[in-house]
């Protein structure tokens, strides 16, 4: 099985979201990575076959993904950014609902359903309403009904979105077991929930995917450009201001700040290890300041 | 299947229909049947009070002695019968007015705004300008002679004043043949309610209900949000638009089978169906259908639940070609109280072409002598007000779906 993007573009109006995007993308975990406004969600409403591209097609083996109709959507599961649901419905319902929708028969639906709900650890919250479930809640049920006709291709739109470090240890291993010969696409915030299960990394800025590779293969790219600088506490304003700091630890008096820099920050400045997150910083720095807690 | 049940259910489980349903039963039944069968219609008037509120509770036994008193005249309406109710009607009254409290009691269980109705407009001559009370309580019983030639006299002169000639007249005069003449007579009052505004205003009330519980049918989904799950799912917008469209019309007929069940189960402890073969022109002198009481109800159920089905229709076509709950409502009500709303405004052929609307016209059409003229031949306007608005309705449909895909694909 491949899904191919063969220069896949989108334009609204005068505004570029996906341009000229290509990829092959053969069963695997795939991380799509970016800043707000990149196209991340645009590209994967495209590869869902719910938008329309301006130019350029999906693939899957060489078959137009909008012409195949159900065939397609047979073999499709999405989670969407803004999860709709269905407030009145029970967990239990909503599942029943959708599994209806992807054609599985009532006896399986009920079986996959019960399944789903103890897998994203919603098992006790069966029978309650919807409108009562926390974010994080809802969140896992939006991925318990991507999976219940066992997609061949899997879409999550922020999967992680409003779920807590237990949850996401969960998820992480739950994408890990099930993508074995299957294409997962997913897109992040969170740099270390695509570190923790991508096999390849897409890095999309702009309309574009301006790096990918696997995980290794990127941060090698940012290897020279990370560093570890202490300073102290008064000075490490200067350094905040100026440059892109990927992390601020407090040492007594002293501050140590993770600089990304192609050149050397400063004379006591050590060379460092590079992470997906200091390469997301390297790229994206500048425009998404909201993913880094500088105070941490 | 599958989904038609868990659309079903959905739609049970929203707040808002469980509210609009029991609002709608309160209304209905409790308030449109059992009080007005008990105490605003039917209750004995207390003469302290000019307001049904004012009335006693004690439908039940006055709608149980007025059917027994009407049997005392022997079950056929001639000249001899119509002299002796209203020569019995000014008996009790005189005696009423003298203290008399079963006398009083007695004028309340009398046909008396039957019979009044049907004297003043067949006896005009009788009327004394300078009397303020009703005919039937000063009108010599002895000149009430020859009713059904006035009444057939009374038609003629109401076509021919309506301009309804020729083979339009000709058609009428050949259905108002049809009615079985002397009419049969039993308590009319109970019917006249049942036939001129409970089973009639059903519709009415329907449509309301309907349009609130409806339109967020499809509308809804774009609140929900749900639209990307719906398209990325193998059954996806078209077995939805096929479910969706099933629950709305299975919705519509629950609830008249709800309600008109009721309103049955009422009426079967209230009235019973004692005169049953009454011609319906012992409510309204003037129609020409030949219809029994039983046959105006069959037709008045039939034409609120035919109605009911086809503004489902409707309101779920507007629910598909509008994305925002409040307008999806706004224009489903205004398709069918629009309509009632601007009609008097309209020449009388425009107004006729409204009622075809869905649960626009009314079924009481059946005591009025209305036709369409198609292609030259003239059809009674009920047979057209039962039929062409399950076309419109059924048309829709297809242009439900059609319209909800489209705008699932934007």
């Amino acid at each position: 099985m491949e899904l191919s993007l063969d220069r896949l573009t989108k334009q609204y109006g005068s505004k570029i979201a996906v341009d000229h995007v290509s990829a092959d993308l053969k069963p695997g975990v795939y991380g799509l990575l970016g800043a707000n406004g990149a196209g991340k969600t645009t590209l994967m409403r495209m590869l869902c076959a719910i938008l329309e591209s301006t130019s350029g097609e999906v693939l899957l083996d060489g078959t137009e993904v909008s012409s195949m109709g159900e065939d397609y959507r047979n073999l499709l599961g999405y989670l969407p950014q803004d999860f709709g649901y269905y407030p009145n419905y029970t967990a239990e319902e909503f599942l029943h609902y959708i599994a209806a929708l992807k054609g599985i028969p009532r006896g399986k639906a009920r079986k996959k359903t019960k399944e789903l709900l103890e897998i994203v650890g919603l098992d006790f919250a069966a029978k309650k309403k919807l409108k009562t479930f926390s974010g994080g809640m809802k969140q896992r049920a939006g991925i318990a009904q991507a999976l219940l006709n066992d997609p061949r291709i899997l879409i999550l739109d922020e999967p992680t979105a409003g779920l807590d470090p237990k949850e996401r240890v969960r998820f992480r291993n739950l994408i890990s077991d099930y993508a074995d010969n299957k294409i997962v696409i997913l897109s992040t915030h969170i740099v270390s929930d695509i570190e923790a299960i991508a096999d390849q990394v897409f890095l999309m800025k702009k309309g574009q995917f301006i790096l990918q590779g696997s995980v290794p293969e990127l941060t090698e790219k940012a290897g020279g450009k990370v560093w570890e600088l202490t300073v102290p506490q008064k000075e490490s304003r200067k350094y905040l201001e100026t440059m892109a700091v990927a992390n601020v630890r407090h040492e007594g008096r002293q501050v140590v700040l993770r600089i990304i820099s192609d050149r050397k920050p400063a004379e006591n400045a050590v060379p460092c290890m590079a992470t997906l997150e200091d390469l997301y910083l390297y790229y994206f720095g500048a425009e998404d300041t909201g993913l880094y807690d500088r105070h941490a | 299947m599958d989904l038609i049940r868990l659309e079903h259910k959905k739609l049970w489980r929203k707040t808002s229909v469980k509210i609009s349903v029991l609002l709608f039963f309160i209304y209905t039944v409790v308030i449109g049947n059992i009080l007005v069968y008990q105490w605003f219609t039917f209750g004995s008037s207390n003469h302290d009070s000019y307001s049904p509120f004012g009335n006693n509770f004690d439908g039940y036994s006055m709608i149980k002695e007025s059917q027994e008193y009407s049997r005392t005249f022997g079950g056929t309406l001639t000249d001899e019968t119509l002299q002796k109710m209203v020569s019995d009607y000014q008996t009790n009254h005189q005696a009423a007015k003298a203290g008399d409290e079963a006398a009083d009691r007695k004028e309340d269980q009398t046909d008396w705004q039957i019979i009044d109705h049907w004297i003043s407009g067949l006896y005009p001559e009788l009327k004394d300008a300078d009397r303020y009370q009703i005919m039937i309580s000063y009108v010599a019983p002895e000149k009430l002679t020859g009713f059904y030639d006035r009444r057939t006299q009374a038609i003629e002169d109401f076509l021919a004043a309506g301009g309804q000639t020729g083979a339009e007249r000709e058609y009428l005069m050949q259905l108002e043949e049809k009615v079985k003449k002397p009419f049969s007579y039993e308590y009319v009052e109970g019917w006249s309610t049942l036939l001129g505004s409970t089973v009639a205003e059903l519709g009415t009330v329907l449509a309301l209900f309907l349009a609130i519980i409806l339109s967020p049918m499809f509308s809804g989904e774009w609140r929900d949000n749900t639209s990307p799950l719906l398209l990325t799912t193998k059954n996806g917008w078209k077995e939805i638009a096929r479910a969706k469209i099933i629950v709305g019309l299975l919705f519509s007929v629950e609830l008249f089978v709800l309600f008109a069940g009721s309103m049955l189960f009422c009426q079967s402890i209230y009235l019973g169906w004692t005169g049953w073969n009454m011609p319906i022109q012992t409510i309204k002198l003037l129609s020409i259908a030949p219809m029994n009481m039983l046959q105006a109800e069959l037709y008045e159920y039939a034409f609120a639940f035919l109605g009911s089905i086809s503004f489902a229709g409707v309101v779920l076509l507007i629910s598909a070609a509008v994305k925002n709950n409040v307008f999806a409502l706004l224009f489903s009500l205004a398709a069918v109280y629009g309509p009632m709303m601007i009609v008097q405004y309209l020449p009388f052929s425009l107004q006729k072409a409204l009622d075809l609307l869905p649960l626009v016209g009314s079924s009481t059409d059946i005591f009025r002598t209305n036709t369409f003229c198609i292609f030259g031949k003239y059809i009674w306007s009920p047979y057209l007000l039962i039929t062409v608005p399950v076309l419109v309705g059924m048309l829709c449909l297809p242009f439900t779906v059609r319209k909800w895909a489209k705008k699932l694909k934007k």
